[in-house]
């Protein structure tokens, strides 16, 4: 269950995709979701679906990795649609049955919500699946940077998020390690009421705590020894390079929010 | 004496079986663990040692091929797969860092208590084994986190004690220790053994470890069961552990090399007292040739 998390997978390809800048990327991840956002009918959301689905197919990550990424959240997209579908108040009554009535806006609105669910979490997994960690933090890093005006610490808040990325395949070993070690001693971790259950984590809660701190003692220890000082004094090892297919991405995003924008302008609110 | 206490037929692990990253853990091993031995495992890094333990307690369950307890089979009845880890008590690598409570004595207390006895008797125990390791009751009221990275090991090595488990297995015990903390390690496995007459098992990759307090060696290689024997009987097989990128004992390579300048000499030598009076005998008979 706990291997099942997609946060931070990377799938190695040389894609278009893959090539682009992480900036570009992270840009064209939020103007997909502003164009989710937008989108008021469903001719602009069939644009929308269209930009999706070129972007899964430029990445040239398998169909069946983004349908891994959305398995976690169907729960949330089918409760999402069944709350919209019965609260949602219409006059074009489909069906009614004791105090539950389906109308046909009530429909719309559900699909609407459910498209646009699954639709970020695949646009955001176009950027996790073709972006190493460390350059997305490199990207955040150099996308905030304004921020240091306001003496934000904006490299250290990098670092950190680097650094967190990097320890959570670390910390799962840890904890597969630790619940054997407590098994052995015949801890129970399948039966027993809510409140035991929980009392059970502890052993393995604490052990992680600890050597979690250990850990961030050590990797301090060992940054200290190749004098990290952090900051503005440190140059990259990898140059980022704003191309011009990263301009024409963009561009095309802009064109296809425009579009949008027009679709809505020009055949109406349907939500 | 000499009955069977655990028994493995044809036990096999694969892991990720079914997909293209499949691998053979451990292959078809055929083992029978006898009462009251003091069992060496050896074998090289990813030679399937530490999934063969953790199928000795049921932590993991073979894909094929059965482990047997007193001439039951551990997985007859699911439920009762806790009952079994308190009977083949297992402690894992640097088992120091699975220590959570605030004080030795509690941290002891955990199996005894997951194994439902009376207050009385666990007390009892943990004075008991608190002995066993090597340390006194004034640690018991110490935290572990204030204790050395040695006294750590041994007080969760207790705290597996403390379950009187009928076979102790303990996974590379002397980990990162220094000589010192080795020494006193393996004596303190001796010792156990002799006090107790409980089976133990231990990983170490240190042949000289082995050959000095095992009365029995299991090499692991290519997750194979390569021997199961006396240390004598397997050391006989110089060539063929060195192969499998294992190393027999310095002083027993030094007598081998002898025997083969042509000296008369017995080749079964471990520790140093052994080694003089083998050296002294072959000085009286004249140093000479065959």
């Amino acid at each position: 269950m706990i291997s099942d998390i997609t946060i931070g997978q990377y799938y190695k390809g040389n894609s278009f995709i893959h090539k682009l800048d992480a900036r570009a990327k992270i840009l064209l991840t939020v103007l997909f979701i502003a164009m989710i956002f937008m989108c008021k009918n469903f001719l602009s959301l069939g644009l929308t679906f269209v930009f999706v689905v070129l972007s899964v197919l430029l990445s040239a990550v398998p169909v069946k990795m983004y349908l891994k990424s959305l398995k976690p959240i169907i729960p949330i997209v089918i409760f999402t649609a069944v709350l919209n579908m019965l609260y949602t108040g219409g006059e074009t009554v489909l069906y009614s049955f004791w105090k539950i009535t389906l109308t046909a806006e009530g429909l719309t609105t559900a699909a609407f919500f459910a498209a646009r669910i699954v639709l970020i979490i695949i646009s955001s997994s176009i950027l996790t699946y073709t972006t190493v960690p460390t350059m997305l933090t490199d990207a955040i890093e150099k996308l905030l940077s304004p921020l240091k005006v306001f003496k934000i610490p904006v490299h250290s808040l990098a670092m950190m998020m680097t650094l967190a990325l990097r320890f959570i395949p670390t910390l799962i070993e840890e904890i597969g390690k630790i619940t054997n070690a407590q098994k052995a001693r015949g801890a129970d971790f399948e039966s027993g009421k809510l409140l035991q259950r929980i009392k059970a984590i502890i052993p393995i809660i604490i052990p992680l705590v600890v050597s979690s701190f250990r850990r961030a003692a050590e990797l301090a220890d060992a940054m200290n020894c190749r004098c990290y000082t952090g900051g503005n004094t440190r140059t990259r090892m990898k140059q980022m390079k704003f191309c011009f297919k990263d301009f024409v991405s963009l561009l095309v995003f802009c064109i296809g929010i425009a579009g949008v924008v027009l679709l809505n302008i020009k055949f109406g609110a349907v939500i | 004496m000499n009955s069977t206490l655990l028994e493995t037929k044809n036990l096999t692990y694969v892991y990720s079986k079914g997909t293209s990253s499949q691998v053979h853990a451990i292959r078809d091993i055929c083992l029978k663990i006898e009462k009251s031995e003091l069992v060496g495992v050896i074998g090289h890094t990813g030679s399937g040692k530490s999934t063969l333990i953790q199928h000795l307690n049921g932590l993991l369950k073979g894909t094929s091929g059965t482990v047997l307890l007193d001439g039951k089979d551990i997985w007859e009845k699911k439920s009762d797969i806790r009952k079994v880890r308190f009977r083949v008590g297992v402690c894992f690598q640097y088992p120091e860092y699975q220590l959570f409570e605030d004080t030795v004595y509690k941290d002891i207390a955990f199996g005894p208590t997951n194994m439902g006895l009376d207050r009385d008797e666990i007390d009892r125990r943990i004075r008991e084994v608190i002995y066993y390791v090597g340390l006194d009751e004034s640690y018991l009221e110490k935290s572990p986190f204030d204790l050395s990275g040695g006294e750590k090991r041994r007080v969760a090595i207790a705290g597996v004690m403390a379950m009187q488990p009928e076979i102790l297995i303990l996974d590379e015990p002397c980990a990162g220790l220094d000589p010192k903390g080795r020494e006193t390690i393996l004596s303190m496995i001796k010792d156990y053994r002799e006090k107790t007459g409980s089976t133990v098992l231990f990983v170490s990759h240190s042949m000289e470890d082995i050959s000095k307090i095992a009365t029995k060696v299991l090499v692991m290689n290519e997750s194979r069961l390569a021997y199961y024997d006396t240390v004598d009987e397997v050391f006989r097989h110089a060539d063929e552990l060195r192969n499998m990128g294992l190393n027999i004992p310095r002083l027993t390579k030094l007598f081998l090399m002898l025997r083969e300048k042509g000296y008369d000499v017995n080749t079964n030598v471990y520790t140093l007292e052994k080694a003089k009076q083998e050296l002294l005998a072959l000085l009286s008979k004249g140093g000479t040739d065959k």
